[in-house]
This record gives structure tokens, C-alpha cells and sequence, in this order.
């Protein structure tokens, strides 16, 4: 007998992998400097999240998934018409910043009123996924306290795998130290799973299932309320770029064999 | 006045790990800077006696523990439980943690439950002279690197390994105060570990030095030719000699799924770089590979950087490394190799 | 399953989705497509003008499915009158749209060669010693007066990709249309001459196209009626030319391939926003340069390298630094960084290369249908303007209940074409082609410089496709470099697999490009550093060599030398190699190709099919 899982996944958009980023100072804190102006991704671990999610969700009928994003509303319009052609999910958008300068609990106050209110959701069939980090705070706080808020005491990070058994209890494995994995049986949901890259390959863009999905996700975004995330008691004295140059001693027509005593007599010394 | 709380999980063989030791040191350098805030020490594992005997000289006020057989292995329910007991117990504004798989996991949710803030993958945390406590951390990716400071507490950090020094203070006894957690129901039973198939042997997070292969070791050399199996020869060969950790850029261990000259004990836990790790090493050397940005990114705290590259103009050179030698990296690790193993 | 153009391989178990309208790609055509429909759908009382077929009790289902990985990753200048756009935004307010500004100052300049290794006729050089003697400044002559065709005074300067997203999310958020990115078409659905929508590409595949575990074949999307606005060298575009032919007299054999970067001007630098250089002359006589002032210190800045530059190694990107480091620009952007960097294709032929815009099931739009403006370099306006009056003649169409047949767009759109600007200005552009043709300064600048340099720049000559004009390497650089010395250059550069031109202009008189990291970097460097080039996974190879025999034989490698993301390489036996994750999706190598196909058809060795991936940067 398959279990019926409601599955929720908090995943924001970061900024595409490959953009140069830098920092600026606005008077509501650090923020990027044209970050609106980024093309933006699904948070990577979010996105495996989402991807596993779904793929339960098939495997265990009956279930359903949502994605739960709190982010600027235009950006992430623009976003979920790629992240949407991959799985079925309804979408529950808040209104508000995506960056990785705001407070990881406020984001986490929020995230947990809007799953709290998703109608229909069963508590008991809960499972909380997300990204173990964002690429954009990267640390790995925000989930936690929203299991936390909603009660959720059965909790996962940096899961590679997650092996559902016919009695609704599951086998995660976990990331830890050494490139291993923790194994722990957990007697069922709610729980609340932290993806890392997971093992499944990303799925093709399916237009059916984008078309599927534009139903919920339009009005979603037009319902979406705003957020209330104002750093409060947290204060940035700087956010910069590392110094990147170095002087740089180029040595050419150097033969060989010098070369190798010079990197021997470096690796050498202490 | 801030009352500080140094937290740790101990080993299973009763010991506390390097960056265990290293979080106290950081931890009795606030209180200091503090002026002497009173810093208790919190331990939690299977027995921690040992443990806090080797911190007995470490100043603290008191040594608190939560042990048992339930907190032995790493588990959300019963670690948030223990940290929440703890520090309500130790009454801290601060939690200092070594950031570990472990301790990442339970810190939040704990400092959740305590109504306090939490900073994850800290590299420093230090009081001013005006008393103000100012954390620093990486952003997107290591890419920025902030600054800041906050007013609620508790204020929970765990501080990442390789930013401060080790204790290092002589063994003692002390007595420690047991602090009682009261557990719901457990259901999660943690089963075992298990290593990853393939072998992660060459990625050695305590070397000296990180060696970094990029795609040009599979590429077609002067002679026109292919040279893999020297490759990987030379490769090994120094990594055993050097006892270097390898990384790899993207691009090499991308070639693995396209049928092309691989290097077969690469594998995508090698890869360095935006998209892979970012490593912490004393110094780096980097071979065949280009230095582009995306990729240099991994280099981020590395040290002492060093590359071999056949082209002058290739990105290492354009201040992102100390040195470049303009070489054959086939020619200068055979030499490197021969010099290495002569002693 | 359907009888088809595009498939070639067995039946698979394909899907098929029906809609009302499809439309293939998300440029400014299609953007301005959809900007009008999105607004004309739904009645003011907020019914549906009409029910939609493929989903009785709908309104009209509307798809654009767009090759890119996201809707702003496209590359263009752009300065633009802009005014098919003002007049579907009305009172736009420019400020809401990042890096956009109102056009304020023009200028226009003929640029000297101060490095002495352009190659210049002997006419050409007479004419630059003269103009040095009164008037060389910065080693420019700045005209006096901008040529009324190329003024863009109440225009626009604005960013293609900013401008993209800006205008995706105004559709988009009309809840009526839908814009899906990262969706790549493989070809028209033909059935009995008739167009009955499209098919995408597949996925999960090997480069080569060999099906994988994750497979999924291309779904096909049947339609009433496809809209093509993919470009200048989208692959239904080409389908359609090769099916249906050109009209009499047609012909697509100009090109150009446009290659820029985004900049952090120096904070030296006093340039206004709003402010718009065009140059010509320098680094080759042929070579257009332009450089479009945006708010915030931020500059687009770029060349055109054109098919009637008759070089068979005609690389975009160590041109563009040249032309960057002339002391007329140099002295603006020194001291600058690179923000972002692509390139496109342009068809240059305009109103000449107009394909069929209708038939049964299918209409064109956009610079594939012939649209953009050689002489008055603006292809944008014009593209969102023909998407403009598509969208007007669909409306007339769906009230009335009429099908999109052949018959019906032509009386609704092309007669709209035929009386709209867009076709006048092309008619006037086409007449002025030729004189083009005949000279840089003559077609271009018209009587100014023309008096002084005798218009002797070019040879006339009627337009001939790309492939016949090439010269071999050894007859491009005779008198400058001996044949020896090129079979030296070219045995070193095969065994080292790289292309031959970066020697070849070094031995030709050109600087070494001084690299600092920031602004001239290395061209792998643009890719990641500017273009942020990426191609996801599982995906075949849209650059394909299927007369690998003819590649062999093949002197010239045309197609290695003009890649603009570097993709293309010497392989082995003489037949190049694509690397799909450095591809840009320019379309050079499509035109590029030296050599012609056995089967009569004209058309050229190489194939560029439709493709997923490319520049990740939304600012060009
Ligand atoms: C989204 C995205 C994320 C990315 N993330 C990462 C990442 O996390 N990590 C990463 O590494 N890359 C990443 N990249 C890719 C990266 O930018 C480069 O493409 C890659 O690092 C280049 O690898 P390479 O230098 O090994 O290969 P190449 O660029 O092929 O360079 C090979 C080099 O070898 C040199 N060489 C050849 N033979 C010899 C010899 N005998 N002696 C000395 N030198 C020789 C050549 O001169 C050349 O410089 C990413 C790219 C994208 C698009
Ligand atoms: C460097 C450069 C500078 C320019 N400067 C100016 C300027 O200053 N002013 C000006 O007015 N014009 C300028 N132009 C010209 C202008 O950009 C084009 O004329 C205009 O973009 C044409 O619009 P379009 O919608 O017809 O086609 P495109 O802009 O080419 O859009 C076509 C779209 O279709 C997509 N596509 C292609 N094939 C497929 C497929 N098989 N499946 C799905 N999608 C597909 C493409 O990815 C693309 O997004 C410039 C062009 C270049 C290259
Ligand atoms: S594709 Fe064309 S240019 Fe390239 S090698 Fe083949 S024939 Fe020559
Ligand atoms: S291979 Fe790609 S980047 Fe190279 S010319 Fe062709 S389209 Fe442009």
C-alpha cells in the first residue's frame, strides 16, 4: 500500500550560477547590485528538492506537492516558467525579498504562516523538503526553524536519498563528514527532509505539465501576500568582495628542472 | 553582561574533535575580549566526562553535560533537545558551536526553540573594544564576505573549521553538572553509516596542499598525442608523495560522460569551483587547467597559489595566482615527482 | 502520429498537446505578437473575443515556446526609434525599464587606422592621408551632421535582454498568453502544404541524438496557426525557406554577425546616458562599430563583421578589440569592465530576403521574414511592428470566425505589411542596397566622405551567398603573407587544434591585445565571464557536419575561424568538432560554411539546427 504524502517544498530563485555579483549598501541593508536585473534560478538544492518531491508524489498516489517561494513576485513569474514545465506542483507564493542578507528566522515566520495556511494540507502527512543551504545565504538555518514553528521534530540535512517503505516509514541518508552518509530509519511523516543533490537526474521540460501547472500559478502569484522580513535587530557593518588580485609572478623559459625545485622547495617549506 | 556557552557533540570514543577544540579557543577569545565574560563549557554525547576533563583548564565557570545512550548518534530530536537544555541551563546570550554535520543540523531548530538567532558557517566571531560582537561570514557561494552584528539573544554561531587555533590546554578533572532533558518519543532510529562506492581516497581535507588536474591532462600534447596514462601516473605519483588532496576543475570530470580520455579515479567530488567545493588548504597547485573565474571561485581560501600552464595568457595570470610557470605540466611533474621521491 | 516534415527517425511514442496559436522563438517580433493579442483577447467586459477550438470553452490558447534557457538572453544593440513600441506601451516611461534611456546625443565617425594593419586599399589610404592632414583627431573625422536615416533623435537606447524580461513579464502577467523558455522547436508540422503546428526538440539524447534512459521525444504542439519569429537563422525559418523556396528575385546572401560587450564605464568617463557613437572604417574598412550609453555608467559597445567582408578568417572577437583600443573609443572606456558579451546573427538582406510570410497555418514574422533595416540599422522596431500587425489581422480573423489560411492572412496581414512603414523604409533600403554593395563609404555615409575617398572602397558586384565569395586564405593575404608561410601557420594551428586567424593577424601587422583580466580578456574569458555560456544536459548537438568527405577537403574552415564562442575546432581527419557547451547560438557558422552541398540546393555543408543553451546573460 502506498503511503499519501503532502509534501511541501521552500525553494526561493537565486541568481543564475554564473553571474558576477556585487555587493552594495541600500538603506534597508547589504543587497545585490542590480539583483532585479539578474536572471535568477530555482535555488539549485530546492530545485533537487522539488525533483524528489515529485517524484515521490508519482510513486506514491494520491499525493501532492506544492512549492511554498518567498521572493520578488516578478522574478519569480519569470522563473516558474522554466521550473514549472519540470513537475506538477501548486504553487504558494510570498511577496518579498530573495536575498541572502535577510533573517533567516523571520523568512522561516513567514514560510510557516503560508504552509500553515495551505487549505487542505494534513499535518500528519506532512513532509517538509527544501535545500539543505541556499546559494544565496548558504546556511542551512531557515528550514530547521520553519520545522520547528510547524512542529516538525523528525528532521534531515544534506539528504542524498530518501527509500520509502510499505508502511509509510522511510530510510534517509544523509551528507556527513569523510563524503559519507548517515543512515537513520524515521517511523514516518511529518518529517522534514534538507535536500542535497539527491540521485535523480532532472527531468525533462514537459509542456503538458507546464500547461497543467499555469493554472495554479498565475493566481498564485496574484494572491500573493507581502512579507514582512525586516532584519530586525540584525546589522550589516560590511558586505565586500574578497580582494581578488594578487601580484602575479609569471615565469617563463624557466626550464623544467628548475621549475620542479622551485615547487619542491615551496610544497617544502612550511 | 553576556554570558557565554561553548557547545559541543563529543566523539564516539569520548574524545572532542580538532574543531571542537578550535570553537573554544574562539569562544574563551570573546569572553575575553568581553572582559571576562563567564564562559561554560556544554557537552553532549554518549559519556562526556572525558571530554570536559581535557578542557579542565580551559577557565570556564562550570561544565555542563547532557549523556546518555539517547545522545550518542547524531539525531535532530534528541541534539535540539540537549542544546536547548543546555543552554537555558548555562543561562548563555552566546552559544559557541563547532560547525559540524552534526551541529548544523540541531543548532537552528534549537535556537528556534530558545527564541534566540543562529549564524551558520561563521570564520570569525570577536568582541571590539567597545564590547560590540561583530561575526563574519561568506555569502552566495563564498562570493562576499559580510560583517554584522546583532542585538537579539540568544545568538547561536557555529563557527567553521580552520579559523582559529586549537585548544590545546593540559588535561585535568573536573565535575560535571548533569543537565536533564526531557525527550519525546523518538522516532528516528539512526542505523549506521555508509560510505559512497566510489572511492573518495584522493580528497584529503587535511592536506597541506590541494592539487588541482584540469582538462588539459587529457588533452592532445605537442607530440599530437593523448597521454592519459602517463597522466594519471604522474598524478597519483605525486599525490602519494606530496600527500596532497586531489580537486579537479569541471571540465575534467565533466569528459568522464563523453566517452573521452578520462582519469579514472576522478570523480564530480573532485571538482572545485562554483559549482563543486571550496576547499580550505594552506596552498593550492594548479596543472592544466585555466583559471577561469567560475572556477577560481573554489580557490577562494586557498593561500599560496601556484599554477603550470603551457599559455602565458591563461587566467592564472591575470592576478589570480601567485606564480605561473609558463611549462609542460607533463615535463615539470616528472621532475617534481623524481625530486619528491628522492627525498 | 502525423505524417511530418521534421520527423526522421521511426515512430516513438510521441505526445501531442493542441493549441490555438503557436509561436516559435520570443524576440521582439513575437514580444510585440503578443503584446498586442494578450490585449485584444479578452473584450472589455472581460469575455474572450472568441472560443478557443483546441479547448472548447476556453478562451484561445496562446504558446510561445522560446530556444533560450530564459526569455532575456537574447543580443542586440540596440538603439531604436522605438516607435511600434511607444505606441503599444503608451506614456512608457523609459525609467521603468532597466538600462533604458532616451537617445540625446549622435554621433558618427570614420575611423582611422592608427596601427597601420587594416587591410586598405590603396585608394582608401590615399583618401586617410589626406583627411590625417586636416582633421585627425583621436584618429577619427567625426561627420558633421548625422545621415537622416541613421538619426534615432526621439528613439531609444535600450538592452535587449532587460528589455525582454521587462516586456515578458507585462504578457506574461496578462494571465492570456503563455512564454516558455528553455523549449527549443525542431521544425514545422507539414501536412498536405498545410502548416498544422510544430514539433520540439527531443531530450534526453546523446550529442549525437541516440536516445538515453531519460528520453523523451519532442512533443508535437498542433495549431491553427504557427507564428515563426525565430530570427534571423532559426531553424523553422530555414525549414520553411528550403520547402517553399524564396519568392522570384528573393535572396538571403547578406549577413552579418554582431558581437558586443557590456560595460562598467570608467568612472572617468563623460559620457551621458543616452549618448550613441556609430564608427565605420576601422578595424577593416567593412567593420561597423557602435557603442550605446546606458543609465548607471553602463555602455553596450560592438562591431558588425559583415558577409561582404570577403576574409576567410574573419573573426569577430580580436576585431572587437581592436576596434575597443582605437584612441576615438579607447579614451571613453579605458580603465572599464566587462559586464556581459554575445553575439548574433544578422540578416542583412532585408526586404530582399522576404520569404513567403503566409500560407496555409503559418505566418512570419520578425528579421526571418525579412524585416530588419539595413540602411537604417534598426531591425528591432521593425520586428515588433510586424508582430504588431500579425496580431491586429489574427484579431480581425478570430472575431470573424475565419481559418488562417493562406487566403485570409494574406488579405488581413500581408496587406497590412504591404501598406505599413516597415515595407516602405525596406523598399528604400533595398534600392540603397546596392550601392552598399558597391562601397562601404558610397552606401553608407552617402555624399560626405564619399567625395573624398572616390567610393572605390568595394568593387560592385551583384550579392553572391557567402560560400562563392570566399577567397582561399593564400589569395585573401597575397602580398602580405607567402603561401609557405601560411602552410607553416596552418600545420602548427591543425596540430595545436585551434583556429588560424589569431596567427595570421599577428603576422598580418596587429597588435597583441594587451589582456588585463577586467575589460580585455581572453575570449574564454568573455564566454564565461561575459556570456555566462551554459548548455544543460541531454540535449543532441545543433551544429552538425553531415558531408564530414567535403569537410576534409576543406582549406578554408571557415566555421572554425568566425565561431564566436570558440565551439568549433579543428578535429580529427580534417572534419571539425562541436563543442556544444561553448556554443552562443550566433548562427556565424550557419552562413559561414565555405563549401556547398552536392545536391544542387545551394545550401551549405554545415547544419544549424535548433539547439538548447547558450549565453546566460541578460543584459545584452
Ligand atoms: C554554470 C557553470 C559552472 C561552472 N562551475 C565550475 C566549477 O565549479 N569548477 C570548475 O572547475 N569549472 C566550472 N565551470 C567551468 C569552467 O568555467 C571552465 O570551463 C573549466 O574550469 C575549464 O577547465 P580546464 O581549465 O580544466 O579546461 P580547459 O579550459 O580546456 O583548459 C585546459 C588548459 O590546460 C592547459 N594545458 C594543456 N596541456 C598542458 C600541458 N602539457 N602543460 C600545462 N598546461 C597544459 C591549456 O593551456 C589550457 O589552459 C563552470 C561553468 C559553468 C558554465
Ligand atoms: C549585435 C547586434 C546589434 C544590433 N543592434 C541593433 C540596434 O541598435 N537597433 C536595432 O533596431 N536593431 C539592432 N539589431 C537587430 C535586432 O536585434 C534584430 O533585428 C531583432 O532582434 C529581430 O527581432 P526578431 O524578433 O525578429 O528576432 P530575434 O531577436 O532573433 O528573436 C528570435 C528568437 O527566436 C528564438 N529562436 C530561434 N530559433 C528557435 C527555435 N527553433 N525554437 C525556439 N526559439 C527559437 C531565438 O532564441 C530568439 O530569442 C542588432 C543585432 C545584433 C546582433
Ligand atoms: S563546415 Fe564548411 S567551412 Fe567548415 S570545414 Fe566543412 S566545408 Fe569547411
Ligand atoms: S558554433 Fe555556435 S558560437 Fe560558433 S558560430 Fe556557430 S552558432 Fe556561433
Amino acid at each position: 500500500m502506498p503511503s499519501v504524502f503532502h509534501i511541501v517544498v521552500c525553494g526561493s530563485i537565486v541568481p543564475d550560477p554564473l553571474q558576477t555579483l556585487e555587493p552594495i549598501t541600500t538603506p534597508t541593508g547589504p543587497a545585490l547590485k542590480n539583483e532585479l536585473m539578474l536572471p535568477a534560478v530555482l535555488d539549485p538544492w530546492a530545485w533537487h528538492a522539488l525533483f524528489e518531491a515529485a517524484n515521490l508524489a508519482k510513486n506514491n498516489p494520491g499525493s501532492k506537492v506544492w512549492l511554498v517561494a518567498l521572493g520578488p513576485k516578478a522574478k519569480l513569474q519569470q522563473v516558474m516558467m522554466s521550473v514549472a514545465q519540470k513537475a506538477p506542483f501548486e504553487l504558494v507564493v510570498i511577496d518579498g525579498p530573495a536575498s541572502g542578507f535577510t533573517e533567516s528566522a523571520e523568512v522561516a515566520s513567514e514560510l510557516a504562516a503560508a504552509i500553515t495556511s495551505i487549505a487542505g494540507l494534513d499535518k500528519t502527512k506532512l513532509l517538509l523538503f527544501g535545500g539543505w543551504e541556499s546559494a544565496s545565504r548558504g546556511a542551512g538555518t531557515t528550514l530547521p526553524m520553519v520545522g520547528e514553528r510547524l512542529g516538525i521534530t523528525d528532521q534531515f540535512q544534506g539528504v542524498d536519498q530518501i527509500s520509502v517503505q510499505p508502511d509509510g516509514s522511510f530510510e534517509v541518508l544523509e551528507r556527513i563528514e569523510g563524503g559519507k552518509h548517515q543512515v537513520s530509519t524515521c517511523a514516518g511523516a511529518p518529517a522534514l527532509l534538507g535536500w542535497a543533490t539527491g540521485n535523480l537526474p532532472e527531468p525533462p521540460n514537459n509542456p503538458q505539465v507546464g500547461m497543467a501547472n499555469m493554472r495554479t500559478l498565475m493566481p498564485a502569484l496574484q494572491k500573493a501576500k507581502p512579507a514582512k522580513v525586516t532584519n530586525t535587530g540584525l546589522a550589516y557593518a560590511s558586505v565586500a568582495l574578497p580582494k581578488q588580485r594578487r601580484e602575479t609572478r609569471i615565469v617563463k623559459d624557466m626550464p623544467a628542472d628548475e621549475i620542479a625545485q622551485e615547487i619542491v622547495a615551496w610544497i617544502r617549506a612550511d | 553582561m553576556e554570558s557565554i556557552l561553548f557547545l559541543a557533540c563529543v566523539e564516539a570514543d569520548g574524545s572532542l574533535a580538532k574543531a571542537a577544540r578550535e570553537a573554544l579557543s574562539a569562544a574563551k577569545n570573546l569572553a575575553a575580549g568581553l572582559g571576562g565574560a563567564p564562559l561554560v563549557v556544554g557537552l553532549i554525547g554518549a559519556e562526556v566526562q572525558s571530554a570536559a576533563n581535557a578542557l579542565a583548564a580551559c577557565g570556564a565557570a562550570r561544565f555542563l553535560g547532557v549523556a546518555g545512550a539517547e545522545f550518542a548518534p547524531s539525531r535532530y530530536t534528541t541534539d535540539t533537545a540537549a542544546a536547548t537544555a543546555l543552554a537555558k541551563a548555562a543561562g548563555a546570550t552566546i552559544v559557541v558551536a563547532p560547525a559540524s554535520s552534526r551541529t548544523n543540523r540541531c543548532l537552528a531548530g534549537a535556537a528556534q526553540r530558545l527564541g534566540g538567532r543562529v549564524d551558520s558557517h561563521a570564520t570569525s566571531i570577536a568582541a571590539a573594544a567597545d564590547g560590540k560582537i561583530s561575526l563574519t561570514r561568506w555569502y552566495y557561494r563564498q562570493r562576499m564576505e559580510g560583517v554584522l552584528t546583532r542585538t537579539a539573544r540568544p545568538w547561536v554561531v557555529l563557527l567553521e573549521s580552520g579559523c582559529a587555533p586549537a585548544y590545546a590546554g593540559v588535561p585535568g578533572t573536573t565535575t560535571v553538572e548533569a543537565v536533564a532533558v526531557e525527550l519525546p518519543a523518538l522516532r528516528t532510529t539512526v542505523t549506521g553509516v555508509r560510505a559512497p562506492a566510489s572511492d573518495a581516497q584522493t580528497i584529503r581535507p587535511d592536506a597541506k596542499l590541494l592539487f588541482v588536474a584540469g582538462a588539459g591532462w587529457t588533452k592532445k600534447q605537442a607530440d599530437g598525442q593523448v597521454h592519459a596514462t602517463e597522466a594519471e601516473q604522474l598524478i597519483l605519483g605525486f599525490l602519494a608523495s606530496a600527500k596532497a588532496s586531489l580537486g579537479s576543475t569541471k571540465s575534467l570530470v565533466d569528459l568522464s560522460g563523453e566517452g573521452q580520455a578520462v582519469l579514472k579515479f576522478m570523480s564530480h567530488l573532485n571538482q572545485v569551483g562554483q559549482t563543486g567545493s571550496t576547499p580550505r588548504h594552506p596552498k593550492g597547485l594548479a596543472t592544466c587547467c585555466h583559471g577561469e573565474e567560475p572556477h577560481t571561485v573554489g580557490w577562494r581560501f586557498i593561500n599560496e597559489r601556484r599554477a603550470i600552464n603551457l599559455n602565458a595568457a591563461c587566467s592564472w595570470a591575470q592576478g589570480k595566482a601567485d606564480v605561473l610557470y609558463v611549462a609542460d605540466a607533463f615535463d615539470v611533474m616528472r621532475k617534481v615527482n623524481a625530486l619528491l621521491s628522492s627525498g | 502520429m502525423t505524417q511530418d516534415s521534421v520527423s526522421e527517425s521511426p515512430v516513438v511514442d510521441r505526445q501531442s498537446m493542441a493549441v490555438d496559436i503557436v509561436c516559435v522563438g520570443f524576440g521582439p517580433a513575437t514580444a510585440g505578437f503578443l503584446t498586442a493579442l494578450s490585449k485584444k483577447l479578452v473584450n472589455p467586459d472581460g469575455t474572450p473575443i472568441a472560443e478557443s477550438a483546441a479547448m472548447p470553452g476556453m478562451p484561445p490558447q496562446v504558446i510561445a515556446y522560446e530556444r533560450a534557457d530564459d526569455v532575456g538572453f537574447g543580443v542586440s544593440g540596440v538603439v531604436t526609434p522605438a516607435r511600434s513600441i511607444k505606441a503599444a506601451f503608451p506614456g512608457l516611461d523609459p525609467a521603468q525599464i532597466p538600462m533604458a534611456a532616451p537617445v540625446k546625443t549622435e554621433k558618427v565617425a570614420y575611423l582611422l587606422d592608427p596601427v597601420g594593419a587594416s587591410r586598405r586599399s590603396l585608394a582608401l589610404r590615399t583618401a586617410d592621408g589626406v583627411l590625417k592632414l586636416f582633421k585627425g583627431k583621436h584618429h577619427a573625422i567625426e561627420l558633421p551632421w548625422i545621415p537622416p536615416f541613421l538619426a534615432k533623435h526621439d528613439g531609444l537606447v535600450l538592452s535587449m535582454g532587460q528589455f525582454m524580461q521587462w516586456v515578458g513579464g507585462q504578457v506574461m502577467g496578462s494571465g492570456t498568453v503563455q512564454v516558455w523558455p528553455s523549449m527549443p522547436v525542431a521544425g514545422a508540422l507539414v501536412e498536405d502544404n498545410k502548416v498544422v503546428g510544430i514539433r520540439l526538440v527531443d531530450q534526453g539524447v546523446e550529442k549525437n541524438g541516440a536516445a538515453t534512459g531519460a528520453f523523451m521525444p519532442g512533443m508535437d504542439i498542433r495549431a491553427a496557426l504557427t507564428v515563426i519569429g525565430d530570427g534571423p537563422v532559426g531553424a523553422v525559418g530555414q525549414q520553411l525557406d528550403r520547402e517553399l523556396g524564396l519568392p522570384k528575385d528573393h535572396h538571403v546572401h547578406d549577413w552579418a554577425v554582431g558581437m558586443k560587450f557590456v560595460i562598467d564605464l570608467p568612472e572617468s568617463c563623460t559620457l551621458e546616458p543616452g549618448t550613441v557613437l556609430h564608427t565605420f572604417g576601422y578595424p577593416e574598412p567593412e567593420i561597423f562599430g557602435f557603442l550605446y550609453v546606458h543609465p548607471g555608467r553602463i555602455a553596450s559597445l560592438g562591431i558588425f563583421v559583415p558577409s561582404w567582408f570577403d576574409s576567410p578568417v574573419r573573426t569577430a572577437y580580436r576585431y572587437l578589440q581592436h576596434w575597443m583600443l582605437h584612441p576615438w573609443i579607447w579614451r571613453h572606456i579605458e580603465g572599464g569592465t566587462l559586464r556581459s558579451w554575445g553575439a548574433k546573427t544578422l540578416q542583412e538582406s532585408g526586404r530582399r530576403g522576404e520569404p513567403h510570410l503566409v500560407g496555409d497555418g503559418f505566418a512570419r514574422i520578425g528579421e526571418g521574414s525579412g524585416s530588419t533595416n539595413v540602411l537604417t540599422g534598426s531591425g528591432v522596431d521593425e520586428a515588433w511592428a510586424t508582430g504588431t500587425l500579425l496580431a491586429e489581422a489574427v484579431t480581425e480573423l478570430l472575431k470573424q470566425g475565419k481559418p488562417f489560411t493562406r487566403e485570409n492572412l494574406e488579405s488581413t496581414y500581408v496587406a497590412r505589411r504591404r501598406a505599413s512603414w516597415v515595407d516602405a523604409e525596406g523598399r528604400v533600403a533595398e534600392r540603397a542596397r546596392d550601392g552598399f554593395q558597391r562601397g562601404v563609404v558610397t552606401g553608407l555615409i552617402g555624399m560626405g566622405l564619399a567625395g573624398l575617398t572616390g567610393g572605390r572602397l568595394r568593387a560592385p558586384g551583384k550579392p553572391m551567398p557567402p560560400h562563392k565569395r570566399l577567397p582561399t586564405i593564400e589569395a585573401f593575404y597575397r602580398g602580405r603573407i607567402s603561401a609557405e608561410e601560411i602552410a607553416k601557420i596552418r600545420a602548427e594551428c591543425l596540430a595545436k587544434g585551434t583556429p588560424l586567424h589569431l596567427a595570421l593577424m599577428d603576422r598580418a601587422g596587429w597588435p597583441a591585445i594587451p589582456l588585463d583580466g577586467k575589460l580585455l580578456v581572453s575570449h574564454q574569458d568573455a564566454l564565461l565571464m561575459g556570456g555566462k555560456v551554459q548548455a544543460p544536459g541531454g540535449y543532441a548537438d545543433h551544429v552538425v557536419f553531415p558531408f564530414p568527405a567535403i569537410c576534409a577537403t576543406c582549406d578554408q574552415r571557415t566555421c572554425v575561424e568566425v565561431c564566436s564562442g570558440q565551439a568549433i575546432a579543428h578535429g580529427p581527419d580534417g572534419v571539425p568538432v562541436f563543442d556544444r557547451e561553448k556554443c552562443i547560438h550566433c548562427g556565424a557558422c550557419l552562413w559561414n560554411c565555405a563549401r556547398e552541398r552536392p545536391d544542387g540546393s545551394g545550401r551549405t555543408v554545415l547544419e544549424f539546427r535548433a539547439g538548447s543553451g547558450g549565453l546566460h546573460s541578460a543584459e545584452n
